[in-house]
């Protein structure tokens, strides 16, 4: 994870886009991404840059999220993952202040974004999910009416360098194609670097090369100690950016914690291509045969693992494809989508 | 890592100076698209000297008294009506439609300066072509003002309900192309009242017509033209007081039910 990488040697490059010219200047820091704690991680509030406890919205009688809890520290990038309508909008309108919730508690930087929006949003870069342009006008004219909407400070020219936008600098936002419009809205959020970065889907509809160029000024934002919180359907995107991930399905937050805390918290499996009618010895996990391959979930890799392979071994199976994994983030996903 | 990128650079602008960016930022769109322009510029401009020609050229005979205070009524209900009214509603529902508000709001501005800056380019244009029809109806033959208060509040008067209803009807308005149906009962009660208002005798319980939205536009017109506002009217009040009711009720009830309803969101 980019966070981790960047601190993993106790040093970071320093003077990168955000704060200070690329100067390349390697400094002592200290560590931006705090240790990972589980999914029940409770932390003295100066140490959260969101705070959420039973957050509900409702819609008239549909209740769109049904009472999560959310904790993001100060400097991670956190990752909302789910299906279409599984709440992750709705609960960034919230954080922003832009929608009302029916019930819970939540601070944001501190601050309630229900009654302190004024203090909140000049802290906070918003990336919308779509649109939010004015197409008549040209991309650096939108840059220089954000400069003189925004409290924080910036300068067109180097958002249009960062985010590659220099030669279409001239070109009515409406003419920009739908990659060009998603890195003038990223430019846009994250105007000034602000404290709180909330990017919803910030690269839906980018080709891959773009894609990573958006991770990367995103890792930029953690590396000048930014909190990131962001929405996406791309699990790579999650594994590749995210501290920390919550996973929301119909309204609720299914699982939440670092990626290896998640996949660790799942069963793992093995497989092998075993024809025939079987003899297993017992297993603790789950075990599927479906006459050609054997599949087995366990909670005991390494036990169940142990025991088939003696099993194997005493009968003279040969195992030329055996395949053992731990579950993988899309494992995970697509457990939740089905099951609940 | 150093202090400068751990603390965001804060330039505390003014609401004041976002609001007049905004502000500037959509009058140059109203002026970049033709439509608009055409539309909220120069139309109401021409329909406002063509009433005044129209209804001055009386065969060459002057013209009644009655027929200026029409002329100053129809030109006070198209700026009204078609140049705030309609501009505002289209306006707000087209930002809103794409967004635009939406996105200025995570800007830190509030959320009545926002509302500000998009209205105010369209006011600004009503107020300077109700300047322009000055020198123009004085060319005509237009008489001075017997009573110009009544003028002034018809003029601030209407420009207080056109840009009320206007908020109040992006409320029922989904698109920027519905608002041309959403807001034709309105512009065509503006126009309908207030002219009718400026030339039906303002006695006895006629007056009360002046309650009418848009009514009492036309009646101020007339008073600001012929006089006779503040003589007796009703029970004995001032027989301008249901038109100066009107003109303040129905801004507030279209700001009520604004304030209620209003979306920052995109209508489905």
């Amino acid at each position: 994870m980019g966070g981790q990488d960047a601190v993993s040697a106790g040093s970071v490059i320093a003077g990168h886009y955000w704060g200070l010219p690329r100067a390349g200047r390697v400094v002592p820091m200290t560590q931006t991404t705090a240790p990972m704690a589980g999914p029940g991680l409770d932390r003295a509030d100066g140490d959260l840059a969101i705070r959420v406890r039973d957050l509900r919205v409702s819609y008239g009688d549909f209740e769109a999220v049904r009472g999560i809890d959310l904790q993001v520290r100060r400097g991670e990038i956190f990752a909302l993952l789910g299906t279409n309508g599984a709440g992750k909008t709705t609960t960034l309108e919230v954080l922003e202040g832009f929608g009302r919730r029916s019930g819970g508690e939540v601070s944001v930087l501190g601050l309630d974004p229900a009654t302190d929006t004024a203090a909140l949003r000049p802290r906070m870069g918003v990336q919308l999910q779509e649109g939010g342009f004015v197409e008549e006008l040209t991309v650096l004219e939108s840059l220089q009416l954000w400069q003189r909407m925004v409290d924080r400070r910036d300068e067109p020219q180097r958002l249009l360098e960062r985010f590659e936008l220099t030669t279409r600098r001239d070109v009515a936002v409406g003419k920009l194609s739908g990659g060009e419009k998603r890195r003038l809205d990223l430019a846009m959020a994250v105007w000034g670097s602000p404290e709180l970065a909330v990017l919803d889907e910030p690269t839906t509809g980018l080709d891959p090369e773009s894609r990573r160029r958006t991770w990367d000024a995103i890792q930029e934002l953690q590396e000048a100690g930014r909190t990131v919180v962001l929405t996406t359907h791309y699990l790579e995107e999650a594994e590749a950016l995210a501290d920390r991930i919550a996973i929301m399905h119909e309204g609720r937050i299914a699982v939440s914690g670092s990626l290896s805390e998640i996949v660790a918290a799942q069963p793992a499996g093995f497989s092998a291509t075993l024809p025939g009618p079987l003899d297993l010895p017992p297993l603790r996990g789950r075990a599927e045969h479906d006459g050609e391959t054997l599949r087995v979930r366990t909670d005991d890799l390494q036990g169940d693992l142990t025991t088939f392979l003696t099993w194997a071994a005493d009968r003279g199976v040969r195992l030329p494809d055996l395949r053992a994994a731990p579950a993988s983030l899309a494992d995970i996903y697509h457990g939740i989508r089905t099951e609940q | 890592m150093t202090s400068a990128t751990t603390t965001p650079t804060t330039t505390g602008t003014s609401t004041g100076s976002k609001v007049l960016a905004l502000a500037m930022s959509e009058t140059r769109l109203m002026l970049r698209n033709r439509t608009v322009a055409v539309s909220a510029l120069f139309i109401p401009l021409v329909m406002g000297a063509f009433f005044a020609y129209s209804f001055t050229s009386n065969g060459g005979e002057d013209p009644s008294p009655f027929v200026f205070a029409l002329v100053v009524a129809s030109q006070l209900a198209i700026v009204v009506g078609m140049t705030v009214y309609v501009t505002t509603t289209i306006t707000v529902v087209a930002r809103r439609h794409t967004r635009v508000l939406k996105r200025m709001r995570t800007s830190g501005i509030s959320d009545t300066g926002l509302l500000a800056a998009t209205i105010a380019p369209t006011v600004v244009v009503g107020l300077l072509q109700l300047v322009l029809f000055v020198p123009f109806n004085a060319y005509m033959g237009v008489p001075v003002p017997a009573d110009p208060l009544a003028l002034a509040l018809a003029a601030l008067g209407g420009l207080a309900l056109s840009v009320t209803a206007a908020l109040a009807t992006t409320v029922v308005t989904a698109t920027p192309e519905r608002a041309q149906i959403t807001t034709l009962p309105l512009v065509f009660l503006i126009l309908g009242a207030s002219i009718a208002l400026a030339v039906i005798p303002a006695d006895g319980w006629w007056q009360l017509l002046a309650l009418v939205p848009g009514a009492a536009i036309g009646e101020l017109a007339g008073y600001g033209l012929l006089g006779g506002a503040w003589g007796a009217g009703v029970a004995g009040l001032p027989a301008v007081l249901p038109a100066l009711v009107a003109l303040v009720v129905w801004p507030v009830v279209f700001g009520v039910l604004a304030k209620r309803s209003f979306r920052w969101d995109p209508r489905n």
